[in-house]
């Protein structure tokens, strides 16, 4: 691999035309169980909405008096505005242009659908800084790319989007704007770090300090979301977010397992939504 | 960089991390498992008052010939969790020793010392693991599980006579690798309480690393580039498969995912 601007992916035809056959294969064992666990979340939030909206008024001096209820009659809200919501997603100039770390107290996000749309921000995040790391590496800024960090980068890119369109399905299907932008107030920052970064190193260790933070975004998400659909997706993707975290501390030279327990310090917060 | 070198730095590292393993684990399982313990007490509380509840209720059910089953509901969320936790740690006991009866073949003691050091090092992880599921049980006051997953030990001892070289000791790892982290997904869908979410969570992406790797080492065996099964490695020399196998599917499958009952104690 070189540096000139006509850099290609440094993988044979034949070599990629085997990883996207077992990447299919992949696929199509995984992708219907996502369907599958989508489509309920969605229903699941949808039901829990119009099931509380309906006995709202009977019981709201029950309600209010506990935490998760609280999240609850923000989806019913959430649930009586989705109707009126638009369907495009924020925009990243958008996302930037904001700079908020607070929620606006009209967000159509609450409840559980607040993390799911943290999630789908962060993975498009994920998606964003991986592009620009492959545009960089295009442009000959990244010096010598090994072709291991290309295929990686490629791949993990493609299943980043896998997961924004998992978790965009459950936006939509709840009948609120999905998300297409990265909303999140750490975004300029982390393009700060991206146009910074000229090795393959810096881009590896940023990298793995947004997969890191997935990871841990879900191991949280899975255990305080209250929706079974939410629990069971946010699972499924934690592990995926932790084996690119182990080929990425194997590349930058690190035990590519050095934690015992996966932890949430590193978690990112609802508070980082623009939206 | 010569070999030498990185593997005793490596393998120094290892055993400090080692030495701070029980610490770093007890750290962060303390919460999940102090709330589970919180959440058991409330949990036995609540049951007291719903025993109440449930005498009631059983009184009526007997007059319908259904008291059977309303009490068989309120019991089941607890052995659900309960043997969840047992098969969990039947699983983390048998991975302990196969890797730790694959520590003392002679082709892994004499061949690669960083395949050596990941087994000494996972050998420890899943010996922590261990560990927090039975710790976990303990707060539940029910039995801990010190024999191995019967179903997989059947496997693994179908599969020992034909391990002849550290390829087939990688394959058998994956599987158990596999199941492990497929388990604890789906566990954390099935376990009744936050805490136990946690718990499961998270270890099974560390299941999923460790399969990661060792997805990784089979492919650099098998592309006769073992010299490069080191760390640091040469990012520049991998094959380029190496980037994108240790991460095979989008979604982590739960389709192999060993039943709750599996490994409960009887």
């Amino acid at each position: 691999m070189n540096h000139s601007s006509d850099w290609e992916l440094p993988v044979s035809e034949s070599s990629l035309n085997r990883m996207t056959r077992d990447l299919d294969e992949a696929h199509q064992d995984a992708y219907p169980q996502m369907r599958a666990r989508a489509a309920e979340f969605s229903e699941e939030l949808a039901d829990t909405a119009s099931s509380i909206a309906g006995k709202r008024l009977a019981r709201r001096g029950f309600l209010l008096g506990g935490v998760g209820v609280g999240a609850a009659l923000a989806l019913a809200a959430c649930s009586s505005s989705s109707n009126s919501a638009s369907s495009t997603g924020s925009s990243p100039a958008a996302a930037g242009a904001s700079g908020s770390a607070s929620m606006s107290s009209a967000s159509k996000y609450v409840g559980d659908l607040k993390v799911v749309a943290l999630a789908t921000a962060l993975e498009n995040q994920a998606v964003g800084a991986y592009q620009a790391a492959l545009s960089a590496a295009t442009a000959g800024k990244l010096g010598t790319v090994p072709a291991a960090v290309a295929t990686f980068v490629t791949t993990a890119m493609s299943q980043h989007q896998d997961h924004a369109k998992a978790w965009n399905a459950v936006l939509s299907g709840a009948g609120v704007p999905t998300i297409t932008g990265v909303p999140l107030s750490n975004q300029p920052a982390t393009l700060q770090a991206l146009s910074g970064a000229s090795t393959v190193g810096d881009v590896a260790k940023l990298a793995l300090s947004l997969e890191d933070q997935a990871a841990q975004t879900y191991l949280f998400a899975a255990a305080n979301v209250s929706s079974a659909g939410g629990i069971s997706t946010a699972a499924s993707i934690a592990p995926v977010e932790a084996m690119h975290a182990a080929i990425l501390q194997f590349v930058l030279g690190e035990y590519p397992v050095p934690d015992s327990f996966l932890g949430t310090s590193s978690a990112a917060s609802t508070t980082l939504l623009t939206v | 960089m010569d070999g030498e070198t990185i593997d005793t730095r490596l393998l120094a590292e290892l055993t400090e991390q080692s030495q701070d393993l029980d610490s770093d684990a007890r750290r962060i399982t303390k919460g999940a498992l102090g709330e589970f313990a919180e959440e058991q007490g409330e949990r036995r509380s609540g049951r007291r008052m719903g025993g109440m509840a449930a005498g009631l209720l059983g009184a009526g059910a007997l007059l319908f010939g259904s008291a059977r089953s309303a009490s068989a509901a309120s019991a089941s969320a607890n052995s659900t969790d309960v043997m969840a936790l047992q098969t969990a740690a039947s699983i983390e006991n048998l991975a302990v020793s196969v890797y730790t009866t694959a520590s003392g073949l002679s082709f892994i003691k004499s061949g690669n010392a960083t395949v050596a050091a990941f087994i000494a090092k996972t050998i420890t992880q899943h010996t922590a693991h261990a560990q927090a599921f039975n710790a976990a049980l303990t707060q539940a006051g029910a039995a801990t599980q010190s024999s191995p997953d019967p179903k997989y030990a059947a496997v693994v001892k179908a599969a020992l006579p034909s391990i002849k070289a550290p390829g087939d000791v990688v394959s058998l790892a994956i599987t158990l690798e596999d199941v492990a982290a497929q388990t604890y997904t789906k566990n954390v869908s099935q376990v009744s309480t936050s805490a136990l979410r946690t718990l499961f969570g998270s270890i099974a992406p560390v299941e999923a690393q460790h399969r990661s790797v060792l997805l990784a080492v089979q492919a650099l065996l098998a592309g006769n580039d073992a010299d490069l099964i080191a760390i640091p490695t040469k990012p520049a020399s991998l094959p380029a498969a190496a980037g994108s196998v240790g991460f095979p599917s989008s979604f982590y499958s739960t389709t192999s995912a060993s039943p709750i009952s599996e490994g409960a104690v009887s």
